[in-house]
């Protein structure tokens, strides 16, 4: 099986072949051999053995046991991919229907929807449909349990729609601003 | 000068009722269960599900999930207490534990409440009062307004009030705690605006608008030292807590003790804190705030009259239960400790807050479901936690996942092993602190505990917001890895592979059937 990866705006491509718990996953031509197991719906105990069967090369530095947890993040729609201490944002091709148009290979990510972590009010609206914003940018000001809080871009892009507006109450879950 | 003269009994205690939620509800039900009495919690709509209901023998629902409509209704709490046959009441910290009006109303119930008396929380809860009773005690206070500024003071009298002061100053809460209410004013142009918004944020947050001014000093330490009071007129202190590492004037790291506090400094500094607990007639658990200067002065700055968030570190390295004695002070009994033992501390503990935030986005608060809990464990960790997987963290009270506390022979071998314990701290769901504090604890000047009270605001402002933890190339290659495997495994994943055929197709039917009920991301 193939997958496109996403870490942080660069695709990865990478094949799966399984045999029983085994895998053999090649990472952009790179290839391991991967003994995972899932201990439950969130964390994978990956044996990870670099020694190259292939003649394309192993992977340096990722030999030895790892414990990951993958969980959804709904407010990004990717996954936080947790290796060691680091969270990592990740998000895989998304589902496709068999026998449709392939949709051009477009990138693993959709459209960033910011959106307001809990209730509060909107205080200021930093950008206009139509901005280019680079990742980590300020896009709203919210202030919500008595402290003000500014959400920011995931990554670069151009801001299509802003439905925030100064002074506005707003439930947790409105989407403030889009970001394609 | 404040003491109260009482003929004192013993008070039985069979059942506690526990006024507060989330970690420091549980500690206080452990806290029961150690002395078979009996823990009574209440809950709001939200927290149904909560772990210090799971671990109560009874409880009962106070109203909907906003605090004023429940954890901060007086009237439902002492009701519920009497309805539960408690004979106490715990207010743990926050919410109602520095409400005069509560003590008091649990005590006009016959009702014994686990901590100081009504009196006492009046006095020192004033930020004014207590500064006055601070100098008659004989220890000295921060410079600063002898009188509550009332809404009516003019601009022009307060500016004239802060000259006498000095600049930089603070505006803050009379009514205040935790930070809020507080604004930084550097010269007398910003003062007004200050002032105005000040008021407008104390009246919000403690109903009281009634502000004062104090003088800023540079690069101070927060020192704090714990206190124990029992009725029979015993004040005792503890070694100091060391609580300068701070976001926001809201405390992040603490640790005890404190490398900038001698023994000497010590000495002084916990017999500053007993003499105005002394003088005031304090009672049960406290604590006496104090800033510390460059040139080693110390100044009073404020009184909680509470058990304080913190207190866990100051139980590991002095080996006493601080909500067994509260417990036990409410009952009658005498503090039986060697007062040496308190002030001579057995090794280091430092505590990490773990609070549901992005500390990437700005520390926003990340409230959510947690999928996937596990605490650190093993030597020398202690975990205090409300919080369980499956459990939502609402997004109605202040978002702390843990207190993740580290304990060892001395200050290098706690960090180690506080580093050791944030490895293993997985949160599935939400986001965490996990990530700064793995990074706060490589700085080199938190390693030489070269820090004041800005410090860490100054350093965060320094990152300009880059990540705390960024992977490098081998996680980035496990990441994927991962998450790639992960798919395989779910049967909602869907092969984008363009060798695969009519075979395919016919597991890709039985898969999309399964995805249709089973979403993946």
């Amino acid at each position: 099986m193939q997958y496109e990866v996403d870490i942080d705006g660069r695709l990865r491509h990478v094949v799966v072949m399984r045999v029983g718990d085994r895998f053999t996953v090649s990472v952009d031509g790179r290839t391991s051999e991967v003994d995972a197991t899932r201990v439950d719906p969130y964390t994978l105990s990956l044996l990870i053995d670099a020694e190259a069967r292939s003649a394309s090369g192993a992977i340096d530095g990722i030999a030895g046991s790892h414990e990951v947890t993958i969980a959804p993040d709904p407010a990004t729609r990717q996954l936080t991919v947790r290796v060691g201490t680091v969270p990592i944002a990740v998000s895989l091709n998304g589902r496709r229907r068999w026998g449709r148009k392939d949709d051009g290979g477009h990138a693993a990510s959709g459209p960033q929807r910011v959106v307001a972590p809990m209730p509060g009010k909107v205080v200021r609206v930093l950008v206009k449909p139509g901005d280019p914003v680079r990742a980590r940018q300020g896009l709203v000001v919210i202030e919500a349990m008595k402290m003000e809080n500014e959400l920011r871009a995931v990554r670069d892009g151009t801001v299509t729609e802003v439905q925030a507006r100064e002074a506005a109450s707003v439930e947790a879950g409105a989407v403030l601003v889009v970001i394609a | 000068m404040l003491l109260r003269v009482s003929v004192v009994e013993s008070f039985p205690l069979k059942k506690i009722l526990i006024a507060n939620r989330g970690e420091i509800a549980v500690r206080i039900a452990r806290a029961c269960r150690e002395m078979q009495l009996s823990p009574v919690a209440v809950y709001s709509e939200c927290d149904r599900s909560a772990l210090h209901v799971r671990f109560a023998d009874e409880a009962y629902p106070i109203g909907p999930s906003a605090p004023r409509e429940s954890y901060l209704r007086i009237d439902r709490i002492v009701d519920t207490a009497k309805r539960a046959g408690a004979d106490a009441v715990h207010p743990g910290y926050g919410f109602l534990a520095e409400n005069e009006d509560f003590a008091a109303a649990v005590r006009d119930a016959g009702l014994t409440f686990i901590g100081p008396t009504p009196e006492a929380i009046a006095l020192m809860g004033s930020k004014t009062a207590a500064r006055i009773a601070a100098k008659r005690a004989g220890v000295p206070v921060v410079p600063g307004t002898e009188d509550p500024l009332s809404a009516d003071v003019t601009d022009v009298e307060i500016a004239r009030v802060a000259e006498g002061i000095g600049y930089p100053l603070l505006v803050k809460a009379v009514a205040g705690g935790g930070g809020k209410g507080m604004r930084t004013v550097r010269d007398a142009a910003e003062l007004a605006g200050a002032v105005r918004a000040a008021r407008s944020e104390a009246g919000a947050a403690f109903g009281d608008a009634a502000v004062y001014l104090e003088r800023q000093l540079t690069r101070p330490r927060h020192i704090e030292v714990q206190l124990l009071g029992d009725h029979h007129g015993t004040v005792l202190p503890f070694v100091e807590r060391e609580c300068s590492i701070q976001r926001r004037h809201q405390k992040v790291v603490e640790e005890t003790p404190s490398l900038a506090v001698s023994p000497a400094l010590r000495a002084e500094m916990t017999s500053a804190a007993a003499a105005v607990a002394r003088a005031v007639g304090y009672t049960n658990a406290g604590t006496i705030e104090f800033l510390l200067d460059e040139s080693g002065r110390f100044y009073f700055l404020e009184m909680n009259t509470r058990l304080q968030v913190e207190h866990p570190i100051t139980e590991m390295v002095s080996g006493v239960d601080l909500v067994r004695w509260q417990l036990r002070i409410a009952r009658g009994e005498r503090l039986d400790v060697s007062p040496d033992r308190l002030l001579s501390p057995s090794g280091h503990a430092i505590e990490c807050r773990i609070y549901a935030e992005d500390p990437d986005n700005g520390f926003l608060p990340s409230p959510g479901r947690i999928l996937q809990l596990r605490a650190p464990a093993g030597p020398g960790i202690r975990d205090d936690s409300g919080a369980t997987a499956g459990l939502d963290v609402p997004i109605f009270y202040d978002p702390m996942i843990s207190k993740l506390i580290a304990w060892a022979e001395d200050r290098p071998l706690a960090i180690a092993r506080m580093r050791r314990a944030l490895g293993e701290y997985i949160v599935a769901g939400i986001k965490t602190t996990v990530p700064f504090f793995t990074w706060l604890f490589e700085q080199p000047e938190f390693l030489d505990a070269r820090f004041h009270t800005t410090y860490l605001d100054e350093i965060l402002k320094s990152r300009e917001g880059r990540p705390f933890v960024e992977p490098n190339a081998a996680e980035e290659d496990i990441a994927v890895i991962a998450a790639a495997i992960q798919t395989a495994l779910s049967p909602a994943a869907v092969d984008i592979s363009p060798a695969a055929g009519a075979e395919a197709g016919l597991a890709s039917r039985r898969w999309k059937a399964r995805a249709r009920t089973e979403g993946l991301c």
